[in-house]
């Protein structure tokens, strides 16, 4: 069965994306982002610009298409993510 | 031990703005105080001194407990209505709030409910993430269950000094349970200062 993501989850889900399918170092493409976030192009848009303008991801300008990377600050909150999904799992609770 | 886990889930909040948690810290920060003024009422029949006896203390101290166990029932609750399945544990709820004819009393078998609740789901729980910690934590809770039913008992059977004594053990030993994750947090040297 589906389960419903909060935002937080979804948040989470965009970072570890932008980190881990960041293997060149040159970024990640919005495809692969809405690939494995598993949304709307709109909304994917919409939280790319609130991710970018919180800190939590850099935008890299090339010629034609803008790419992605997780900042030193959405590393920090992946961390602090997990250890915080760990504890409220411990108490049976979701983030 | 109740203020340590409020605090933790306080520090997740300003992190990760996670309203589960934001649940569970007002959960404990209402179980902290209720069991700080049962603490003193407790205190005040030892130390007649302190003087914390009347009835209204003591229907206040038990208030905030269930408002804490409410809270804690009710991160479950939404737990259950986002993962769009019922929780069976809720039907058992209003059956015996309507058969209490003192505040205290009725104060003493929501709290009861509300942490059977809270034992059923945190079961679920560890039935989907076979997490031990949560398996942990619903000893913990059931523990802390059975005391609050020696509690209403010791409500209604006054004289029975052992079941007050055992409400406490139990609690305790309880709450020492649900402290475990904090205790994790502290080992493992968790960075939880300030928001990102």
């Amino acid at each position: 069965m589906a389960q419903y993501r909060t935002q937080v989850r979804i948040i989470a889900d965009v970072l570890s994306t932008a980190r881990d399918a960041n293997i060149e170092g040159t970024g990640v493409g919005v495809t692969t982002l809405l690939r494995k976030g598993n949304m709307s192009y709109t909304r994917m848009s919409k939280l790319l610009s609130e991710l970018v303008g919180s800190g939590l991801l850099l935008e890299l300008n090339g010629e034609k298409i803008s790419k992605y990377m997780i900042s030193e600050k959405g590393i920090q909150f992946l961390a602090a993510y997990y250890s915080f999904e760990d504890f409220a799992q411990s108490f049976g609770l979701r983030l | 031990m109740s203020f340590s886990i409020a605090y933790v889930a306080f520090r997740g909040v300003r992190q990760t703005k996670s309203s589960s948690l934001l649940r569970l810290a007002t959960a404990f920060v209402f179980l902290g105080f209720g069991f700080l003024v049962e603490g003193l009422v407790g205190l005040s029949l030892v130390i007649p001194a302190v003087g914390l006896t009347a009835t209204e203390v003591v229907v206040g101290g038990l208030l905030l407990e269930t408002t804490g166990y409410f809270f804690l029932a009710f991160s479950h609750a939404i737990d259950v209505v986002m993962s769009k399945r019922a929780g069976a544990a809720l039907l058992v709820f209003p059956v015996i709030t309507l058969s209490g004819t003192q505040l205290a009393n009725v104060l003493s078998i929501l709290s009861f409910y509300f942490v059977l609740y809270g034992v059923v789901e945190t079961l679920y729980s560890y039935a989907r993430t076979r997490k031990p910690d949560t398996l942990l934590i619903a000893l913990g809770l059931s523990l802390i269950g059975v005391g609050t039913f020696f509690q209403w008992l010791s409500l209604l059977y006054l004289q029975v000094d052992v079941l007050l004594l055992l409400q406490i053990i139990l609690q305790e030993m309880g709450l020492l349970i649900l402290f475990t994750p904090v205790l994790r947090f502290a080992v493992g040297g968790t960075k939880i200062d300030g928001p990102v």
